[in-house]
């Protein structure tokens, strides 16, 4: 488990369960989240919400963490849940042979991972190419090289291209936080991310994935976990990081975004599209990385579990465990018991039968952002930097939870003026 | 905010591209450039970022835009829209990593084919401080970089060395360029209305602007 220093107030120093380097204190966005006593969901109240075979009460958990988030102590386990990864209706035992099988096959992927790369597991990383664009080796890596015949292979061709890539953000990565000053945390971090891009090849490793892996390397322990919190946080976002020499994904979000403000701000929709900023794009970071730059660490954690609380579908394991195949339509009404077991924003989309809409709280987070900086953006942005410069500022000035409770505003103003979809 | 608001008295507004693989500095560059600072815990950029700075060259006041842009080849769709009424751009080489060198090639290829011919270009090899580790050589940068018609300077972002000339070799270059043109066109670059938009190549972006009669107070 993590490293807990308790403090004796009963709220805790957050800096106590991811200390930040003393010579950064100044460089890092001040934390504003504090763990409330009867609206944070404490550990006493996490162990509480299961009965004795192990299934727990969902919808009281959800309740907890939208008032007040999750207590740094149990983040991780949470976590899991509210991403899908476990079944809240399943028994401690299923869940517990669910995660050996899962362990067991990550286990696997990484050998596979180590005969194309010796250095993956190795608790040492690249930052240099270790082939070149035909994927031939690369000789002064210092490292061996396993050849194969597989190598001819274009998957283990692009694989290999991305590994110095990943390297080259591990060590970018939160480097504020002492955690990452141990070499074999930030190599924790890079097997996760190199075995990630080996299964997920169709999308493979894009710059800003280390970004949503870092806390769930540090959250869970066990190397698999983490993997496995990550890939299923991954299937929320994924389809942002794909992208080929025309496109990138996160334009179809910025594309929604542009039509939601179109509805809920026409004036200031005209405005930035005056300004040929229509598109958005200046949004691209807060979508990708899902806020993680304009928050504290410990904020961006807050603000992400709140984000998947109210964006909990409890049909969301089943789902994902049919493959995606089988895609939770609702059609009967749902009883208010069942309704409880969804998040704000999802009950609300699935109330409007708006199955479209899922996974895009984080739009309206950027809209409401917007929305607050309505009036500096009309009065005083003159062109796009203008525009950059003022969603900029922003930084470690938002409160997470205002910035939810208003993206939830917006999404309804959306849905009640959106009634009759527009062309 | 008033620091933020006396920034927009300017004669020219420049827009300038920052280039260049992964971790070569090119955000180091910028924060060195416009605000006089350097981290060692800067993150990797995602999509694209900008700072402003202005400038003075010849009595007039030059603001740049510069657009910091992710170094990955995965972001190219969303960075290259960027290149677009750019009027300068810095490539931007690891002198300790040859790779990064090796793929300037690239940049350059990537930049002509995206932007306009008369932009201002210059090769900049970063982080030239680690003088034990140099991995590229100054006489093979400066051969490839005539070759390719590009200026060039080799610059620490961290020791605040050759970022402010660099900046301000391309900032003056692009001048130099759109004072020729306005003459050639047979316009004295002060008669030319408020407002007015230089082009320096064939182009309809508005990139470098040109601003007559503006409120010097």
């Amino acid at each position: 488990m993590l490293k807990r220093i308790y403090s004796s107030n009963a709220n805790g120093d957050m800096e106590d369960f991811f200390p930040v380097r003393p010579e950064c204190q100044e460089l890092v966005p001040k934390t504003r989240f504090k763990p409330k006593v009867g609206k944070t969901l404490s550990e006493r109240r996490w162990n509480a919400a299961f009965d004795k075979e192990g299934h727990l009460d969902i919808a009281g958990v959800l309740r907890r963490i939208q008032r007040g988030g999750i207590h740094p102590s149990i983040k991780g386990v949470v976590w899991e849940f509210l991403l899908g990864c476990y079944d809240p209706n399943s028994t401690s035992e299923e869940r517990g042979a669910l995660r050996a099988k899962r362990r067991e096959q990550y286990a696997s992927w990484k050998e596979e991972c180590k005969k194309m790369a010796p250095i993956v597991g190795s608790g040492k990383f690249v930052m240099s190419p270790i082939v070149n664009d035909d994927g031939k080796p690369i000789e002064d890596t210092g490292m061996e090289l396993a050849d194969s015949d597989a190598d001819s292979d274009k998957k283990v061709t692009q694989w290999k291209q991305s590994l110095h890539q990943i390297g080259l953000d591990v060590v970018r990565t939160d480097r504020s936080l002492v955690y990452y000053e141990n070499e074999a945390n930030q190599a924790k971090l890079w097997d996760v991310l190199a075995i990630y891009t080996w299964v997920d090849d169709d999308i493979g490793y894009v710059q800003g994935m280390n970004d949503i892996c870092s806390p769930m390397v540090i959250l869970l322990e066990e190397e698999a976990d983490a993997f496995w919190c990550f890939e299923h946080a991954m299937r929320r976002v994924r389809e942002n990081f794909r992208s080929n020499a025309t496109s990138m994904g996160v334009q179809s979000q910025l594309s929604i975004l542009s039509q939601v403000m179109r509805v809920v701000d026409p004036k200031l929709h005209q405005h930035l599209e005056g300004l040929d900023g229509g598109e958005y794009l200046f949004a691209i970071r807060m979508l990708m990385v899902l806020f993680r730059r304009e928050f504290s660490f410990v904020d961006a954690l807050y603000l992400w579990e709140v984000m998947w609380a109210m964006e909990y579908n409890p049909n969301m394991f089943a789902h994902y465990a049919s493959n995606g195949s089988n895609e939770v339509v609702v059609t009967t009404k749902l009883s208010k018991k069942m309704l409880q077991q969804y998040g704000k924003y999802e009950r609300k989309n699935v109330k409007n039968g708006r199955t479209d809409q899922k996974s895009l709280l984080a739009v309206f987070l950027v809209a409401g952002v917007l929305e607050t900086k309505n009036k500096k953006l009309l009065n005083e942005a003159k062109g796009l930097d203008d525009v950059a410069q003022i969603m900029g500022d922003i930084t470690g000035s938002l409160d997470a939870k205002k910035a939810l409770s208003e993206a939830l505003k917006i999404h309804k103003k959306y849905l009640n003026k959106a009634r009759i979809p527009e062309s | 905010m008033a620091a933020y608001r006396a920034d927009d008295d300017y004669d020219y507004l420049f827009k300038v591209v920052l280039i260049g693989d992964s971790g070569v500095g090119k955000s180091n560059l910028l924060s060195r450039f416009t605000r006089n600072e350097f981290s060692l815990e800067s993150k990797s950029t995602i999509g694209v970022e900008f700072a402003t700075r202005s400038i003075r060259v010849d009595e007039k006041i030059i603001k740049a835009q510069i657009w910091d842009t992710a170094g990955q080849e995965r972001y190219r769709a969303i960075t290259s829209a960027y290149y677009r009424g750019a009027v300068g751009a810095l490539i931007v080489y690891d002198t300790t990593r040859h790779v990064t060198f090796e793929n300037v090639e690239r940049w350059l290829k990537e930049l002509r084919d995206h932007s306009d011919s008369n932009i201002v270009i210059m090769l900049v090899g970063n982080k030239a401080d680690l003088r034990h580790l140099r991995a590229v050589s100054t006489e093979d940068a400066k051969t490839f970089a005539e070759k390719e018609n590009t200026y060039f300077m080799e610059t620490s972002a961290l020791e605040a060395m050759n970022v402010e000339d660099s900046f301000t070799e391309v900032l003056t270059q692009i001048y130099h360029v759109v004072s020729r043109k306005a003459l050639d066109i047979g316009n004295d670059p002060g008669a030319l209305p408020k407002g007015q938009t230089i082009n320096v190549g064939s182009k309809d972006d508005v990139s470098a602007v040109k601003k007559v009669g503006c409120c010097s107070s």
